[in-house]
């Protein structure tokens, strides 16, 4: 009975997603999304296929999980890896294809004057789109399509309160309605004279335009066919001057420069001096955090070891940094040591600059980690404390082993063992805790008068966010690269901790 | 007396020490969000003036439907608890119990990839999601299906890992001895694992809970729409502005946000300690 | 058993598909312009479309309100032409790296929209000869003097620093001067004139006089003169290397002159403070001594993208940078408008009017390739504030950091020529 309605229940539940994902691929498909479209395509399969044959049982219970890691986990990543390898930058952000595009839109420059007129757009006669063009200052009214340009006598045009002509022979304006629902004649040039032509600069005015660069798709050179400048393809985004290749033309694109990024953290001397000082600290940062850490909560934990007097406020106090939403404690830190007139230099009756030196700064940083961290290790000491048999702490007793040893001996190491893996995790927490550098500090002080370029207390990923989203000029291809780096870097050292501490014996 | 002094004194000393730490800076919230003026900056210990023109301005003010913004982080938090650990629960027993192929190898990926800095990846999952709005907009971007399942990617791997190690402390007899009376790994999983994880389980989605609630990096970038927003998300526009930052309200929002997660976790604090370190001490 | 599954399946799954046919959304062609702004002007941009929607005909107005300055800019940082914007809504500083990843399209004003706007308001928002906005409203900071205080506004820095040295310990002063908006280091560039840097003197539209640019020995002696304490070396309180709580202690009357930004000058005539506006006394007049710069509209190359690019510069002239849009939006924002036209009407307040003329008569445009420029190791935005920091605080030598921040500067001029 019980498996019937398991039965019914799952194939239900089965049918009704299998439903929303075909609906999704079907309207992926249809807007040319293609790889999601395939994605989801692909999920729905699996999906029918895993839970209706038992090809595999593990599949049963891993497929929503993986299905939605590798949508939002390992295809971000797979991103960050590949645009470690090209040129992607302020300047360089768009495809090659939009790009060139735009270089060419932009080839296109107003005359001497930056002559407007006012237009009036429609179509002529034989219902191509035309617009009717008054030069009010010279008094001269004539309608352009793109091959001809024919002058209206003043006389047989009407004119509306401005003195901008609306009606001319040969000429029917379009309303409002029908130029907002197609916007192909925005995309003519209207015929003005000799290079010059007019283009739509709004719904009632044209300026007057000459096409300077010109495209040639076989050759790849882009031309000013005034000056006789030849750009090209230079490879790394951008389309060069022939003869000078300092001079690019902007915008740029996406283009791949395969190690370019990675070689220039050992070579570029801008890049690597301030990477190596982060590196240290963020090394030293995220060490001196687990320790700290799980210093004071092991502290807390012996003391609290025993049914003491007010344990339970004790202890619900000392969770309430951990309960607290952090982005909003790190905020108050932040302003507890703020510069003139936070809450610790009026209590300490001092004057100390604390987040405007690098020493204060960091320590101050070790501070605040040290109390959002600690009740976590509390609360893990104090249970792991318990499951240490007692026996075996009071055969040491009975050997005569005073406290102290009992602790070096036999407790501590036992916490270590049993704790390494967390410990571990905490580490790699720390290496890349961005949001802690982000809101308490910034990354800051920055001795820049000095030439330093990250700030004192940047960690390795909140200088990665600097380069890639701080400042005005972003550097996503360097970032990426630093990011896998970074990766290696915690990954190596993750994975030998966890081989010392033969937690992965366990995996197998 | 002598011997309550030496056996207790110290723990009291330690422990009213650390308390004084804790509570230091959240007395200092409490202040500065009953001040009238924007700033985060309290020159002392003792109010100078108590005021609630913060909270009022919270709940009176059309630029603050405060509640409303209560009411999207609660379902968006919880909508990504518990289907993050109901998802998460089934890998998780798939890993603990079942023995299979390329498992070691899928542990030690689970755990590789979480190490991945994900701060740029912010920009590939904005990408995508945007592809996703031009075909489905109520999960594309800018909706909050959409960050739910953003959310519900992201939280997977640490999800998994965590409650692996609490599935690891169930002692194994018990499913064995479901197997041995004829049952699947589905029917296991079902009928015995999940009533017996259902703590561990809690706990888990607690913390999911308050992760979510406290994310405002990618949800800035989704929860556009005034009325859609989150807390985290909302608070944002008294301290990120083109040149002004109004602490005040931020301050008082924040309390008010809080209060709710802070009873939550004194009430199953027990329950907490006794789930984190389950996980923990089996390794 | 499992065909018998897959049959129940197959069923369902074939009615998915058929209803999801029915379902697909059309194509339509898009008569919507968006228009990203961030969390104070989104909700009156709203407000004023609302009351008035018609601006250009053919086409309705969708503005988007994100929760933050900050959110709108990380935003348009990923936006690409899937969802982006059709116009958005920000500071000048936007411009060269927008332009020049290919994120904005160019405009072209007709004689009569250009003349509504002073030409540095326009090479505010122009790249590489190329304008790609309009001029919204100005961005300014001017100095007032606390009435409950001071009577009479001071004539020269000295005057100030004077003031502040008798009376500081009898009103126990907090500082002298201080910056409540716009950081120490936009809000604080009048500083640097006052006491004869001039870090950026312009000789004419975007050329920067780099010969008589930052004078560091001037300045250093004037920041000993003034500034230092000569018995620590250090700050002598005066003017504050920053003040987090500088409107409070403005308002509490713990500090006498101030240094506003012009968005916030409501605040300050609420709490009964009179808009004596003035430069940081001691800094020349005339052209080129503080910034003045100006928020614009942007255009876009989505718009192209979306089929509604004539609708969104049409936007751009008809609302944004006309009398008429200004004028309705400005009367809500609060903030000066930056056409002539709009400035001239009656319904803008005197201090929108006061900071407005400030900003046009001293006016340094804000050009992104020079103060976002990094050639000399730092941009002005990190290097000036260390400055502060350096001499303020830890004490060292003002004309020797002087110099060090001149040469930073002067390089990262140097190397913007080639970008203007």
């Amino acid at each position: 009975m019980r498996g019937k309605f398991a039965l019914i229940a799952k194939i239900v539940f089965l049918g009704f997603t299998t439903a929303i994902l075909a609906l999704l691929t079907e309207s992926a498909f249809a807007q040319k999304q293609y790889v999601i479209g395939g994605f989801i395509l692909v999920a729905a399969l699996a999906l029918n296929i895993v839970y209706l044959t038992s090809i595999s049982v593990p599949f049963k219970f891993f497929l929503p999980g993986i299905l939605f890691f590798i949508a939002f986990v390992i295809a971000p990543i797979f991103f960050t890896v590949q645009m470690s390898g090209f040129k992607y930058q302020t300047g360089n952000y768009i495809d090659k294809a939009t790009a060139l595009e735009q270089v060419i839109s932009l080839g296109a420059q107003p005359d001497a004057q930056g002559t407007t007129f006012d237009i009036t757009v429609g179509r002529n006669s034989s219902n191509e789109f035309a617009i009717l063009v008054s030069d009010i200052a010279n008094n001269k009214y004539f309608v352009s399509t793109p091959t001809q340009r024919v002058d209206v006598p003043a006389a047989s045009a009407t004119f509306n309160e401005y003195g901008v002509a609306i009606k001319a022979p040969n000429f029917n304006a379009m309303s409002a309605d029908a130029l907002a629902a197609n916007d192909a004649y925005s995309k003519i040039r209207y015929k003005y004279e000799g290079d010059y032509y007019i283009a739509i600069e709004s719904q009632n005015a044209g300026g007057v335009f000459r096409q300077e660069l010109t495209y040639s798709a076989k050759t790849g050179v882009l031309t000013n066919i005034f000056t006789g400048a030849t750009y090209v393809d230079n490879h790394r985004g951008n389309f060069a001057k022939v003869g000078d290749p300092t001079v690019l033309l902007s915008p740029g694109w996406r283009a791949p420069i395969w190690f370019e990024n990675y070689s220039r953290l050992v070579t570029d001397q801008k890049v690597r001096t301030p990477l190596i000082r982060v590196f240290l600290w963020t090394f030293f940062f995220a060490l001196f955090s687990v320790l700290s850490t799980f210093a004071l909560g092991l502290i807390l934990a012996m003391s609290l070891n025993r049914p003491i007097r007010g344990r339970r406020i004790y202890r619900s106090i000392l969770i309430l940094p951990y309960a607290m939403p952090s982005v909003m404690s790190i905020l108050i830190w932040a302003g507890m040591f703020d510069s003139d007139f936070g809450a610790v230099n009026s209590i300490l009756h001092t004057n100390i600059h604390w987040l405007q030196n690098p020493s204060l700064a960091r320590s101050i940083v070790l501070l605040v980690n040290l109390w959002l961290g600690f009740p976590y290790f509390y609360l893990i000491c104090s249970g792991s404390l318990q499951a240490i048999p007692n026996e075996l702490l009071e055969a040491a007793a009975i050997d005569g082993a005073n406290p102290r040893q009992v602790f070096r001996k036999i407790t501590l190491p036992l916490l270590l063992q049993i704790l390494s893996p967390l410990l571990i995790a905490s580490f790699a927490f720390n290496f890349n805790n961005f949001n802690l550098i982000y809101l308490l500090t910034g990354g800051g002080p920055t001795q820049t008068l000095n030439g330093e370029i990250a700030g004192a207390t940047d960690i390795l990923i909140s200088y990665t966010y600097k380069i890639a989203f701080g400042t005005n000029f972003q550097d996503f291809g360097l970032a990426s690269a630093i990011s896998v780096i970074i990766f290696l870097i915690v990954a190596s050292i993750s994975m030998y901790g966890l081989r010392r501490s033969k937690v992965m014996e366990s995996f197998g | 007396m002598n011997k309550w002094v030496r056996e207790n004194l110290w723990r009291h000393s330690i422990a009213i020490a650390t308390c004084l730490f804790s509570l230091f800076p959240l007395y200092l919230v409490i202040l500065s969000s009953l001040k009238t003026s924007g700033s985060l900056q309290v020159g002392s210990f003792i109010p100078h003036e108590v005021s609630l023109d913060n909270f009022r301005f919270l709940f009176h003010s059309p630029k603050t439907p405060y509640v409303l913004w209560f009411k999207n982080s609660l379902v968006i938090a919880s909508t990504v608890a518990l289907s993050s650990v109901f998802i998460g629960a089934a890998s998780a027993f798939a890993f603990s119990r079942l023995k299979f192929k390329g498992k070691k190898l899928g542990i030690r990926l689970l755990l590789l990839v979480q190490m991945f800095p994900a701060v740029l990846a912010i920009s590939a999952v904005y990408v995508i999601m945007e592809r996703v709005y031009t075909f489905a907009p109520n999960i594309g971007l800018g909706s909050q299906g959409g960050l739910i399942l953003v959310y519900l990617g992201g939280s997977m791997g640490v999800n998994i890992w965590l409650l692996k190690g609490f599935v690891d402390s169930i002692p194994v007899e018990l499913d064995e001895a479901a197997k041995i009376d004829g049952a699947s790994p589905v029917q296991t999983y079902w009928l015995i694992f999940l009533p017996l994880a259902t703590p561990v389980l809690a706990v888990v989605c607690l913390l999911s809970f308050i992760g979510t609630f406290n994310e405002f990096i990618l949800a800035r970038l989704f929860l556009v729409e005034m009325n859609g927003r989150t807390i985290a998300v909302g608070l944002q526009q008294f301290i990120g502005g083109q040149y002004a930052s109004n602490w005040g309200p931020f301050a008082a929002g924040s309390i008010l946000a809080s209060i709710p997660i802070v009873i939550i976790f004194l009430s199953l604090q027990r329950f907490i300690v006794n789930g984190l370190t389950a996980g923990s001490v089996k390794g | 058993m499992i065909s018998k599954r897959f049959g129940f399946a197959g069923v369902i799954a074939a009615a998915a598909l058929a209803v999801s046919t029915l379902v697909v959304p059309t194509a339509s062609a898009t008569t919507e312009i968006v228009v990203w702004a961030d969390e104070t002007r989104g909700p009156n941009l709203t407000k004023v479309i609302a009351a008035k929607g018609d601006w250009v005909p053919g086409y309705t107005i969708k503005i988007v309100t994100f929760s933050s300055y900050s959110a709108l800019g990380a935003a348009l940082d990923k936006a690409t032409g899937t969802t982006g914007p059709d116009i958005f809504v920000g500071g000048n500083d936007w411009v060269v790296a927008s332009a020049k990843s290919g994120k904005l399209a160019p405009v072209t004003l007709t004689a009569s929209q250009k003349a509504q706007f002073t030409s540095s308001q326009l090479y505010d928002l122009t790249y590489a000869g190329k304008l790609y906005g309009v001029p919204l409203d100005i961005n300014n900071v001017g100095m007032i003097y606390n009435t409950k205080l001071v009577t009479t506004a001071p004539k020269s820095f000295g005057d100030m620093v004077d003031f502040y040295k008798a009376n500081k310990t009898k009103l126990s002063l907090k500082n002298g001067l201080c910056v409540t908006g716009g950081g120490m280091s936009w809000g604080a560039l009048s500083v640097f004139s006052a006491l004869g840097a001039d870090p950026y003197l312009m000789t004419g539209r975007g050329k920067v006089d780099t010969a008589r640019g930052f004078n560091p020995t001037t300045f250093g002696t004037n920041m000993k003169k003034y500034l230092i304490d000569p018995a620590t070396g250090k700050s002598n309180g005066f003017w504050a290397s920053s003040n987090t709580t500088c409107n409070d202690d403005f308002y509490s009357g713990k500090v006498p002159y101030s240094i506003i930004g012009n968005w916030e000058w409501k605040t300050y005539v609420d709490k009964g403070f009179a808009m004596n506006l003035q430069p940081v006394p001691s800094v020349k007049g005339g052209y080129g001594h503080m910034f003045g710069s100006v928020s614009g509209a942007f255009l876009t190359s989505f718009a192209d993208k979306h089929g509604v690019a004539v609708g969104a510069k049409s936007l751009l002239v008809n609302f944004f940078a006309s009398t008429a849009g200004q004028v309705a939006y400005e009367k809500i924002e609060g903030r000066p408008p930056a056409a002539k036209g709009a400035q001239a009407d009656p319904t803008v307040s005197d201090a929108q009017k006061g900071f407005g003329v400030a900003a046009s008569q001293a006016g340094i445009p804000q050009i992104g390739a020079i103060l976002d420029n990094k050639a000399g190791g730092s941009n002005y935005w990190d290097s000036s504030s260390d400055y502060w920091t350096q001499t303020l605080i830890n004490g060292k030598d003002a004309t020797v950091e002087a110099r060090k921040l001149a040469a930073i500067w002067r390089a990262n001029v140097t190397a913007a020529q080639s970008l203007l």
